[in-house]
Formats: structure tokens, C-alpha cells, sequence
């Protein structure tokens, strides 16, 4: 215990004296954090929070103000016409606004053809900003043929008799509806998902200090010094353990802190903090394991502090791509969400979602902890395996 | 331990053909210091490093006394202690820290570790520079620093691969007569290095190898008989050719 012991305190009061190693563990989440955070909001909020102009552009001014109107709302803002088609497709090309519904002349006859099958549907033209997202053109588009629908059944009705306004078929008062998120008190926020993403990427990124001393101690012939005294290699992986592992610590505890002060202090929301501290601190343990085995494993395959850097700084970015660290799993197409259950940042990110976001329980945890621990184990048994193949330590070779 | 008895031990590094070391075989008295020499790429480094425990997978024989080496090694860990080519020490850490980290991996701790790092620290003179970055030290400070590292366990057998490499006249003064006197107190040294007048100036016994083979050994005053001087007897048996 003595040994371990000292190789803990070496590896601390070296990793102390790395100034630039660790602002790149403390300094570099708490950033991603805030900047992701704020940048993302909009798109966690929903269609309702992201307010994109439209125009409507029609022969008849009282027709043009009553389908503005009716467009109005749920994020779609109404904006002056423009003047004519060709000003309103130059407007769209520059995004302003984003939409352009350009009624036809005959729009409100069509509108009053019978619905025979034989009569010409009513025709419309929605000019869009290729930058919109899809998700709110759909919205958009489908806002149109709501109101167009709501326009033709009381034409459709006028023509039978019956009294009714076009507003009475709005698509809000076909029905109350309710929307409730299970499993949550609120609804995952931009912050939700970027504290613990950022978190487990900078954890990882342990890697970088772990296997940059490993290879200076290879190379100034510190480690064949220690074998020479007889020291296991594995006690020399496992005096790196310990003094990551409260690293990783700190880093969740100080990323948890950054989402409930630093991220609203910029004007973002407030991290709400799990019920489940222990919950927390168990995928936290499972994760910085896995990171540790991950740094191990590059130090050992690393001979340079180049190939270290590149192999474990690549590694940690490819996996936070895939894992859904830097693009939420969600918007990711179904084959890349597939992909993505390969990465280890996404097993450690189920793991915080389900405690921060989905106020789950143990049974909730147990994949992605048992997941995380069996790469770590299986990462430092790799480790070993390489050393044991390479047998050779000093650089007398 | 007594003396270290080396029979026909061969070594080569894994996925290489070459062969490192070619049955190598001599004997190490107990308490001299031996001199191993031979030219760059001789195979002097990895003979070093496979006494030392470093490598593994070395053929034939070397026995401390009347056991095998490793099984020595076994019972006591730190009767065998290395100071390498290399410095190798952490140059983040101060020269204190280092030795508390190294005497702590010996299984030192306590007052005896505090004893083991003023002992080793005086020896090598480097009480001074205790406290600073072992990184910021001058190369001569830097051998002492490693020479006291090996010597935190009083280790009876002591592997000196090149100490004096890169240090000035002074420095190099004071290692050679700290070395003799390591010697003097009975301990077992085997000391390579390339310049031939410190290996004439503290050697007993000598052993000079190239391309992993024994060329002569035996005691410093036998080998050299002829008055002619090592140098001289280097270079007939190494060839004047230049190395890598």
C-alpha cells in the first residue's frame, strides 16, 4: 500500500505542476458547457422558442392580412409583403423573412370549387430560406394546409347553409390537447444536455496528462527504473488510477456548478440538479473509469508524446461526434444513432441523462455503469496485454 | 550476495533476428568494481538492464552466489540497486521529492527514509539542491541526483551504466571518488563507461565485449600485461573502425 501510495502522491504533485494539462481538463468543459448551452437553447426549447418571419403575398390586401393572421403565432411571426415576387424570392435568398406564401388570384374561387374530384385544387406557393430548419418548414407547411383546410370546409359549409367562420376549424380548437413528459418535472433543457456531454468529453480527456507522463517517464528511463525495483506493472497503472479518478471528481463536481451559476450568469437556463446524488456519483465513478482505462491504454501503445496526443485527442472527438457529446442523438439520422451505441461517451451519457433528466433509479443505471466498467477492466487488461507483448522497457532498444 | 556468475546468456529483442548478446560469460567478484566496456551498440546497455531486471527472456545462466539472480532478486527486492544511463527521475519534481518517491517504492518510510534521503543526499552531495526541480539542475547535479536514487536501499551489488557521461571535470572527479568509495565499504559495483581511464583508474576486474561477445575479461592488471594500456588494448580488439 506504501508503493501505491507513493506512485498516488507522484502522480498528483506532477500532474500539479502541469499548468496547461489541467486548464485543459477544468477549463476547456466549463467552456464547451457555456458556449453550447447558449448556443443550443433554441433547438432544445422547440419550435415555439426559435420565431421565424413570414410574408404572405396575395392579390386581394384583406385576403394577404387574414392569412397572415391566422399563420401568426407558435413561432411564426408575420412580416410586411413584399412588393412583388421577384423582391420576395431576392428577401427569402437573404432570409429575410425566411418565408414567402404567395397566393394566386384565383386562390379564393378555387376555394369554392366543389370538393368533386373533378375542380381544380386551390393553388399555393411557399417560397423558403434554405437555411430554415425542416423541422419548422414542415411546421410551417403544415400551418398552411390547416388554414387552407379550415378556408375550404366553411366555404364548403357556407354553399350547404350552414353559418360558419373559417376560424371555427382552426386546427387549435379541434381539441384540447396535453402534452406531458414522462419521467421529468420539466422538459431537458439545452443545459441538460450539454453539462453532462461536455463533462464526460472533458473527463475523458484525461487521456491527454495520463499518457503524456507515461511517455516521458518511458523515455528518461524512469519507468525501467521502477521495474528494475521491482515494482508490478500493473500497481504502476494503478498509481495513475487514483489521482485521475479524484480528477474526474472535480471535474463533475466543478461542470455541475458551471450549469447551475456560470451558464445562467450568461443568460442561459439554470441546471436542475437530480434528487439521486449517490445515482450521480455512481455513473460519474463508472465513466472516470473508463476514461482512466482509455488513457492507460494510449499510453501504453504510445512510444512519442506526438502519437499520445493524436491517438487519445482523436479518439476523444471521434467518440464525442458518434456518441452524440457535440450533436445530440436525437437530430441524428437513425443509422448514426445505431452507430452511436458503440461509443462510450453515449453509454456514459444515457447513464446522465438518466439520472439528471429522467430522475431514474439504480435499475436505470445498470447498463451504462456495467457497460462502462467492463470497457475500463477490459481497457486495463489491454494495457497489460501490450506491455506484456512488448516485454521491452528500457530505451536500450 | 557474492559473486555474480554469468553463463553463456543470450539475448534478443523480440521480432528482431539480431542477436544482442552471444553467450556471454564472466565472472563479477564480490566486493570490486568491474569494469564493463565496449563500443556503442556492444550490448553492454542490455546486459545492464537484464542484471537489473529489466528485460526478460535472456537464455543461459547468471547466478548471484549460489542461487540464480532472479531468484535473489525475489527474496531481497533492493539487494540490487541500478543507476542508468538515463536520468531517470521526474524532472517536475524536486530533488527531495524524487528521493521520498523512490525510497517510498523501495518500501522505505518513516524515519528510515528520512535517514536513507539525508544519508544518500550527503553522499552525493546535493543537500543544497534538495529542494529544487530535479528539471532545472546542471548535468553534474543531475548524475548525483541519479547516483542517490540507487542509493536509497543500500543495494549490495550496483549497476552504474555510464555515470559520467555529459559532466564537467569536476563533477566527474567527484563521482569516480564517491564510486571507489561505494566499493570500499565492500559493496559489488559493475560500472560501463567509455572512457577508458576512469575504467583504469577505479576497476579491479574488466570485461570488454562488442557485438555481444565476450573479447577478453578477467582482472584489470592480467588483461592489460603487456604495459600497453587499455585504450590501446580497446582498440586492437574492437577494430579502429567508426560505429553507429
Amino acid at each position: 500500500m506504501r508503493r501505491l501510495l507513493a506512485l498516488w502522491g507522484k502522480e498528483w504533485l506532477a500532474l500539479s505542476r502541469d499548468v496547461l494539462g489541467l486548464a485543459v481538463l477544468f477549463l476547456m468543459p466549463a467552456a464547451f458547457i457555456v458556449v453550447m448551452s447558449l448556443a443550443l437553447s433554441e433547438v432544445f426549447k422547440g419550435g415555439a422558442a426559435r420565431q421565424a418571419e413570414f410574408a404572405v403575398m396575395a392579390a386581394d390586401p384583406k385576403l394577404a392580412d387574414r392569412l397572415a393572421r391566422k399563420l401568426s403565432g407558435d413561432g411564426f411571426r408575420s412580416a410586411p409583403a413584399p412588393a412583388d415576387e421577384a423582391a420576395a424570392r431576392d428577401g427569402v435568398r437573404r432570409g429575410t423573412p425566411s418565408l414567402v406564401l404567395v397566393v394566386p388570384r384565383d386562390f379564393e374561387r378555387a376555394l369554392n370549387a366543389p370538393l368533386d374530384g373533378k375542380s381544380t385544387q386551390p393553388q399555393l406557393t411557399l417560397l423558403a430560406d434554405p437555411a430554415l430548419p425542416p423541422t419548422q418548414l414542415l411546421a410551417f407547411r403544415q400551418r398552411v394546409l390547416g388554414v387552407a383546410l379550415a378556408l375550404r370546409v366553411s366555404a364548403m359549409m357556407r354553399r350547404a347553409g350552414i353559418a360558419a367562420d373559417a376560424d371555427a376549424f382552426d386546427l387549435k380548437r379541434a381539441a384540447a390537447l396535453s402534452v406531458e413528459t414522462i419521467g421529468s418535472s420539466a422538459r431537458p433543457s439545452s443545459v441538460q444536455q450539454n453539462v453532462p456531454a461536455w463533462l464526460i468529453f472533458g473527463m475523458f480527456f484525461v487521456v491527454i496528462p495520463i499518457s503524456s507522463l507515461f511517455v516521458v517517464e518511458r523515455r528518461e528511463g524512469t519507468l525501467a527504473r521502477l521495474v528494475s525495483l521491482r515494482v508490478p506493472f500493473s500497481m504502476l497503472l494503478l498509481g495513475k488510477v487514483g489521482p485521475y479518478f479524484v480528477v474526474n471528481l472535480a471535474q463533475a463536481a466543478l461542470m455541475l456548478l458551471a450549469g447551475r451559476t456560470l451558464v445562467p450568469w450568461f443568460g442561459g437556463e439554470t441546471l436542475a440538479l437530480p434528487a439521486r446524488w449517490d445515482l450521480l456519483a455512481a455513473v460519474t465513478a463508472c465513466t472516470s473509469l473508463a476514461a482512466i482505462g482509455w488513457g492507460l491504454l494510449v499510453a501504453v501503445c504510445s512510444r512519442t508524446l506526438e502519437q499520445a496526443t493524436v491517438i487519445g485527442g482523436v479518439g476523444n472527438i471521434l467518440a464525442a461526434a458518434v456518441g452524440g457529446i457535440m450533436v445530440p442523438r436525437f437530430v441524428m439520422p437513425e443509422a448514426m444513432q445505431k452507430l452511436s451505441e458503440v461509443s462510450p461517451m453515449a453509454w456514459a451519457l444515457d447513464g446522465f441523462h438518466a439520472v439528471i433528466l429522467r430522475g431514474g433509479g439504480a435499475a436505470d443505471l445498470a447498463a451504462p455503469c456495467v457497460k462502462l466498467v467492463a470497457l475500463a477492466l477490459a481497457l486495463f487488461a489491454a494495457a497489460l496485454w501490450v506491455h506484456h507483448r512488448r516485454r521491452v522497457l528500457t530505451s536500450a532498444q | 550476495m557474492g559473486t555474480l556468475n554469468l553463463e553463456g546468456v543470450s539475448f534478443h529483442y523480440p521480432g528482431r533476428g539480431e542477436t544482442v548478446l552471444d553467450k556471454v560469460t564472466f565472472v563479477i567478484p564480490a566486493g570490486g568494481i568491474f569494469g564493463l566496456l565496449g563500443p556503442n551498440g556492444a550490448g553492454k546497455t542490455t546486459l545492464i538492464s537484464i542484471l537489473a531486471g529489466q528485460l526478460r527472456g535472456a537464455t543461459g545462466s547468471i547466478r548471484a552466489g549460489d542461487e540464480p539472480l532472479e531468484a535473489l532478486r525475489r527474496r531481497r527486492p533492493h539487494g540490487l540497486g541500478l543507476v542508468p544511463q538515463d536520468y531517470a527521475f521526474y524532472p517536475m519534481l524536486t530533488c527531495a521529492e524524487n528521493l521520498r518517491f523512490f525510497g517510498a517504492v523501495q518500501g522505505l518510510g518513516g524515519a528510515r527514509l528520512k535517514d536513507r534521503i539525508a544519508a544518500a543526499a550527503r553522499f552525493a552531495r546535493i543537500e543544497s539542491a534538495l529542494a529544487r526541480r530535479a528539471g532545472r539542475l546542471s548535468g553534474g547535479l543531475k548524475r548525483r541526483l541519479n547516483l542517490a536514487i540507487g542509493l536509497l536501499a543500500e543495494p549490495e551489488i550496483l549497476l552504474l551504466d555510464e555515470p559520467t557521461v555529459g559532466v564537467d571535470p569536476q563533477s566527474r572527479a567527484f563521482l569516480l571518488e564517491s564510486i571507489r568509495s561505494l566499493a570500499g565499504a565492500g559493496r559489488t559495483i559493475v560500472y560501463t563507461s567509455h572512457y577508458m581511464e576512469e575504467v583504469e583508474a577505479i576497476c579491479d576486474q574488466v570485461a570488454i565485449i562488442d557485438h555481444g561477445r565476450v573479447l577478453v575479461s578477467g582482472a584489470l592488471s592480467e588483461v592489460i600485461r603487456d604495459g600497453s594500456g587499455l585504450q590501446e588494448l580497446f582498440m586492437q580488439l574492437t577494430h579502429r573502425s567508426l560505429r553507429d
